[in-house]
């Protein structure tokens, strides 16, 4: 009676397959997989846009000389293996800790905010040795904080 | 009373379906989870940042172009600070690639991002701007310099809008 036999027996199965062969190129497969097996970080981006009239199109846009911006200075100590940051109009003031350079910058937006200027940008001004993690922390930081215009410094591009 | 036989002989064949079952389960996972993009063939640490933005929705992420800014790696070239996961400054060390050809003359990589930007041509009083997105994926203990020559290029080839590729820090 089928009701009573174990499932799997041979009764079930009148044509037999043999699935060695099979399950060996599984457990291969298997192999190969997991030894190749790496999880995926998770990737994503920081989108920013660069000037329109810069390079190539070279359209005067008539912005006054002297901007109105929260240029933060970023440098590279060697000796160190650090970043050193200041803001400019405390450059003196190194700011070791994210506290402390949010905290200047947070008091400059507050200024520029309590003057009804809203349209400034938060300028990057790193030397070319910085680290980039160091550069994109910064662009994480402001993001958290909420500015919206995140701008590079860079030296102009010399006229040919 | 005759007592009956014990039967000491057994054919025994163990039930390989199960097994099977749970051998096809762990190679479908480990088949769909394997990471086989190459990435414009580069690897690439990537800076960790909280605010990033996933693109797997992103609809212009096929037409993007992808620069990579990357330390040469292990057999190529043995730097002991790349590998202590310290500060490497040795320009030698690093490269600009693109689709898999690295750039080392800045006028070539601008031509490069000119042709798949479809700016190259155009009129020099009227300049086209791109429209296409340029992800640079740079190492994350790569020079800010080399980063920032990169988004040089990008200009002067008539591209602005910058992706920085950046990585999720994993949950604590």
């Amino acid at each position: 009676m089928a009701g009573t036999q174990n499932i799997g027996e041979a009764s079930d199965n009148p044509v037999a397959i043999n699935v060695t062969a099979m399950v060996d190129v599984i457990f291969c497969l298997c192999l190969f997989f997991m030894c190749s097996f790496q999880f995926k970080q998770l990737e994503g981006k920081i989108e920013s846009w660069l000037p329109k009239d810069r390079g190539m199109n070279t359209i005067a846009t008539g912005q006054p000389l002297v901007r109105e911006e929260i240029r933060v200075f970023m440098k590279w100590n060697p000796d160190s293996g650090t970043t050193s940051r200041s803001v400019l109009g405390n450059e003196a003031q190194h700011l070791a800790t994210d506290t402390e350079l949010m905290a200047v910058i947070r008091q400059r937006r507050d200024e520029y905010t309590s003057q009804g200027k809203t349209d400034w940008p938060l300028m990057i001004d790193a030397q070319s040795e910085v680290p980039w993690q160091d550069v994109v922390h910064l662009m994480d930081l402001c993001k958290n904080e909420g500015l919206p215009r995140i701008e590079f410094a860079a030296p102009e591009a010399p006229i040919n | 009373m005759a007592r009956k036989g014990l039967q000491t002989e057994h054919d025994v064949s163990p039930n390989l379906i199960p097994m099977v079952d749970i051998m096809f389960l762990l190679l479908l996972f480990f088949m769909l989870g394997a990471d086989m993009g190459h990435r414009e063939l580069e690897v690439v640490k990537l800076p960790l940042a909280q605010t990033v933005k996933e693109d797997k929705e992103d609809a212009d992420i096929e037409t993007r172009l992808t620069i990579n800014v990357f330390h040469l790696y292990e057999p190529e070239v043995m730097c002991a600070a790349y590998k202590a996961e310290a500060i490497c400054r040795d320009k030698t060390h690093w490269r600009i690639a693109m689709k898999g050809k690295q750039y080392a003359d800045h006028k070539l990589l601008v031509k490069q991002l000119q042709r798949y930007a479809d700016t190259q041509g155009s009129d020099p009083s009227k300049p086209k701007i791109s429209e296409k997105k340029l992800m640079v994926r740079a190492d994350k203990s790569a020079p800010f310099g080399l980063v920032q020559e990169v988004l040089k290029d990008a200009v002067m080839a008539g591209m602005y809008k910058i992706e920085c590729g950046a990585a999720r820090p994993a949950p604590q």
